[in-house]
């Protein structure tokens, strides 16, 4: 494969390119940080809204990154 | 019960069972990482008890199906606590039995968790004579507690020696933000600077990468190779009591009363001593890695049953490390939960039951069916759709939203401080266990070292 080029750490058990989690930590924090302080002040709204726009943030990095593993499928016997 | 409580609880319970079926799946997943902050949001969003305590435990029923899945189709383990049935599955898996394995295993974990109800209930009502002493040296049985699992863990000497500072850190902070007014005098910070501590490890690696150095030398890897090998799966809904043979269905049940039994020490400790003792005298070595994965799958869906719902029932503190770890909200979310009125507080014993039997039946109906069913297609759909780097940005995302909310942009930095100090000591060997007791025990620690 093309990018099996050596540029991958490991956290937390699994392979993560440095400038792509860059790219999801944004997009995860600022809506939910955003979202908080933008929201009407009258709880649970700010949460809601913290968590939702969190979510949709999660969703793009899913569609804009792509996961670092390579599946290899054998067939059984 | 009412029933529009009744349906709360359902829905609850089948949110959990669908969202931790995935996350369960997601390699590496810690529980408390990724149990505590939903919880916590939801609690804080205004659900109802009812339906938080029924969408726990369906979400720990799930996950605790299903992070034995990546164990048997590639041989990585889908959350800390699967880590000890690896060595087993790849026994299977080499005489071409991953198939085998994943039906074991869930049916492992089906009876555990169906034997721990009854049993930690049982237990529950045999402590709780005894709750309100246990309740009037809070602070003291949680300092123990940090001492006794620093015993335990891999660094045992720093363990020790790290308990007053980091005591002294956390209350410094919350004494810092009371003297500045930046929180209000009868309000204290726990919920982020717990999640800190969570997520600390993430965070301590994160910041390594900020140094040149340390980033040139890290070790580099390309993707991650896994082999996935596809198994065949059943159509009927399957029964565990026909997939696991008579002696794997006893030492399964046997196995989870044990775990029941040790509630209040290390879930993957027990897991590893009992599943081992329990296996040891097999010779042939399918058949004892057989034994040993439904065991073991059994007894960590019992101790996770047993340490969230007996100190729920019985005390009303967190007195587990699974109820001090990924069950925390359910004891102290503030202002919704505290230590004095949380959930052991506002629901009767027979409510908490019900909403236990009603998230523990519907994650083991969906999950447990969906698993036998669907186990390549969800492995293949988390590993090919679902970045590392979009997990790890979600739980960043949502504790940095709460540390706000707790504290204002000043807590951002508290509790960056807090994570990387957690991190440094994570990484030495001082496990979340030790740092979790040292948060609730803080006050009690200065009050008496301070004066």
């Amino acid at each position: 494969m093309s990018n099996q080029r050596k540029n991958l750490v490991e956290i937390w058990e699994d392979h993560v390119h440095i400038k792509d989690l860059v790219i999801a930590v944004l997009l995860c924090s600022v809506p939910a940080l955003g979202g908080y302080m933008l929201a009407p002040n009258e709880p649970p709204l700010p949460l809601a809204i913290g968590l939702g726009s969190a979510f949709v943030g999660f969703v793009i990095a899913c569609i804009v990154i792509k996961p670092k593993r390579h599946l290899e499928e054998i067939d059984e016997e | 019960m009412d029933p529009i409580i009744i349906m709360q609880m359902v829905a609850a319970g089948l949110f959990g069972a669908v969202l931790y079926t995935i996350i369960g799946v997601a390699p590496g997943t810690d529980e408390t990482a990724v149990l505590a902050p939903v919880t916590l949001a939801l609690i804080l969003a205004g659900v109802s008890p009812y339906a938080i305590l029924a969408f726990f435990i369906s979400a720990i029923t799930a996950k605790k199906l299903t992070d034995s899945i990546p164990v048997a189709v590639a041989g990585i383990p889908g959350g800390v606590m699967a880590a000890p049935m690896v060595e087993p599955a790849m026994v299977l898996k080499q005489h071409g039995l991953s198939n085998l394995s994943i039906k074991k295993m869930a049916s492992g974990s089906v009876i555990g968790t169906i034997v721990s109800i009854p049993v930690s209930i049982g237990l529950a009502m045999f402590i709780m004579p005894f709750a309100d002493t246990i309740v009037s040296y809070e602070g003291l049985i949680f300092f123990s507690g940090a001492v006794f699992l620093a015993l335990l863990t891999k660094n045992k000497l720093l363990s020790l020696i790290v308990i007053v500072p980091f005591a002294l850190l956390i209350q410094g902070l919350r004494e810092l933000y009371w003297a500045t007014g930046i929180v209000a005098q009868d309000t204290t910070v726990f919920i982020s600077f717990f999640l800190g501590i969570t997520i600390g490890p993430i965070i301590f690696s994160i910041f390594e990468l900020l140094n040149q150095n340390t980033r040139n030398s890290m070790p580099r890897y390309g993707y991650k190779e896994i082999e996935f090998k596809k198994v065949v799966t059943t159509e009927r809904f399957p029964n565990p009591l026909k997939i696991l043979t008579r002696k794997e269905s006893i030492s399964a049940s046997f196995g989870s009363v044990l775990g029941s039994l040790t509630f209040f020490l290390s879930p993957v400790g027990m897991t590893v001593f009992y599943g081992e003792l329990l296996s040891r005298r097999i010779k042939d070595p399918v058949k004892r890695a057989s034994r040993a994965i439904s065991t073991m799958d059994s007894l960590t869906s019992a101790t996770y049953m047993s340490g969230i719902l007996i100190p729920l029932i019985a005390i009303g503190l967190p007195l587990s490390p699974v109820a001090i770890g990924p069950g925390n909200a359910l004891f102290n979310a503030p202002p919704v939960f505290d230590i004095d009125n949380n959930i052991h507080h506002q629901l009767t014993m027979s409510e908490i039951i019900v909403a236990t039997c009603i998230g523990a039946a519907i994650a083991m109906i969906f999950t447990y069916y969906i698993a036998m069913k669907f186990a390549n297609q969800i492995c293949t759909f988390v590993f090919k759709l679902v970045p590392h780097e979009a997990l790890i940005g979600l739980f960043m995302g949502l504790v940095l939203m709460l540390a706000f909310m707790d504290a204002g942009w000043v807590n951002l930095f508290g509790v960056l401080l807090i994570g990387l100090v957690a991190g440094l000591l994570h990484r030495n060997g001082v496990n979340y266990g030790v740092m979790f007791m040292i948060l609730y025990s803080a006050p009690w620690i200065m009050g008496v070292f301070g004066s």
